[in-house]
């Protein structure tokens, strides 16, 4: 007699949650006392270029000594430059990289 | 009294000789400039912890000859590898911290990854890190003071081929700017390219050529050999 | 009507984009306690006693005057003091007679 093989369910937030080359806006907050996303990248939108493996410590709570807890991906996600600046003036194909924890990020 | 500011321990490599010790300040040599507050604040903080015994002082002269080992030629001969074994430059551009690891036995900290970036004639790659000072120590060593001060650190994303000017880089405008900014556990190191007329060089040589600044991404490599 | 919260939500150290002068190519070869404070950042994140995120959050808390005018390896030292003290690991007592009593071992040596 066959036998199904067992199906692997991830927990919550063990599964990036975006693929290379989704769409993905930096949300907009002001977290004080500690933070890891420059607020030259609040809002902005980019593309998903590279998912950072394996999931790992959010940094923003690292910086208060929590060495451990719910792992998530970062992301490299690359934005235009003259997307970032107004009045940017190198060429249209600029490009920042910048790598990005999975909850700044929002998919648009 | 005296207190000497390293244990009796048995990884003491200079031997029980209490003459100048290129680690620790030597209160009774007269040549060595007094500490300042900051360098009385760190020998306090540490000799605090020895003898709490959080820390040893074998394991901070140990860390001190680390970092002596990491210097630039290290990046270069990474480089210089890449130039000229297409199996390892394709392995290194797909992990960098594992083709380190496994071909110059390079060890890296924490849960360091390398991303090594290609330069080509259509991309031209630059590393920053804007919030702090985040940099590829394991294969370049520590940063420049000009990597880590705020100008280069606020200009290099926003006007990145300016930057490039000021350090007499002219990549035209056809070729594509890519300024990583290192925010995380990624570090970054620009492979260059390979200048011309470099076809008989021997890996070394082509070593000697590649500099930290290109492999920060602010000058390419020139041919500085003889013909 | 306060714009000091600017303040707080701008750390010191989020310089990206900037206005700012241009670049002057310096560098120079760390002074031996320098090299020692990074030796000491190092030890102190493989034992996790300060990790690098928490030392990093540290300098930022020194706020936009120390961090201006106190030079890289002494931004370390003085946060790394402060966040010994918060895990209660040293006290500002015990630092300030250690502090005394290395500065009266040197000064009892200097001509």
């Amino acid at each position: 007699m066959a036998t199904t093989p067992a199906t692997i369910v991830t927990a919550l937030g063990e599964e990036p949650i975006f693929a290379v080359g989704d769409r993905v806006r930096i949300s907009v907050r002001y977290p004080v006392g500690h933070y890891r996303v420059p607020i030259y990248m609040r809002g902005k939108q980019g593309i998903v270029e590279k998912i950072l493996k394996p999931a790992a410590i959010n940094n923003e709570e690292e910086g208060f000594g929590r060495n451990a807890g719910s792992k998530r991906h970062y992301y490299r996600v690359a934005v235009p430059l003259a997307e970032l600046w107004a009045g940017y003036a190198g060429s249209p194909q600029d490009r920042l990289l910048i790598e990005i924890f999975e909850t700044w990020l929002e998919r648009i | 009294m005296q207190t000497h500011d390293h244990e009796h321990d048995h990884d003491h490599e200079h031997g029980h000789q209490h003459g100048p010790n290129p680690h620790y300040q030597d209160p009774k040599n007269a040549d060595t400039p007094p500490p300042g507050y900051y360098e009385i604040m760190e020998i306090a903080v540490r000799e605090l912890l020895v003898e709490k015994k959080l820390i040893t002082p074998g394991e901070i002269r140990r860390q001190i000859e680390v970092l002596d080992s990491r210097t630039p030629a290290l990046g270069a001969k990474v480089v210089a590898r890449a130039w000229v074994d297409p199996d390892f430059r394709s392995r290194l551009l797909a992990n960098g911290r594992t083709a380190c690891e496994k071909d110059f036995g390079i060890s890296f900290y924490d849960d360091t990854e390398l991303i090594v970036l290609e330069n080509t004639d259509k991309v031209h790659n630059l590393i920053v890190c804007t919030l702090c000072s985040c940099y590829p120590r394991p294969v370049l060593g520590l940063p420049p003071d000009w990597y880590k001060a705020k100008p280069y650190r606020a200009r290099a994303v926003k006007e990145p081929r300016k930057v490039l000017e000021e350090f007499g880089t002219h990549i035209p405008d056809d070729v594509e700017i890519r300024v990583s900014d290192s925010t995380a556990m990624v570090r970054y190191l620009v492979l260059p390219q390979r200048p011309a007329g470099t076809e008989n060089l021997t890996e070394e040589q082509l070593a000697a050529l590649v500099t930290r600044d290109a492999m920060i991404g602010v000058i390419k490599v020139e041919n500085r050999s003889n013909p | 009507m306060s714009h000091t919260e600017d303040l707080l939500k701008r750390l010191p150290n989020d310089i990206g984009g900037l206005p700012a002068d241009d670049i002057e190519q310096t560098d120079h070869v760390l002074l031996p306690w320098e090299k020692r404070c990074h030796a000491l950042a190092d030890v102190l994140d493989f034992h996790k006693i300060i990790n690098t995120e928490e030392k990093r959050r540290g300098v930022e808390a020194l706020g936009a005057e120390m961090v201006g005018k106190l030079t890289y390896y002494e931004r370390w030292i003085a946060c790394f003091a402060v966040i010994l003290f918060q895990k209660q690991i040293l006290t500002p007592d015990d630092l300030a007679r250690k502090i005394a009593e290395v500065e009266a071992r040197y000064k009892d040596t200097t001509p």
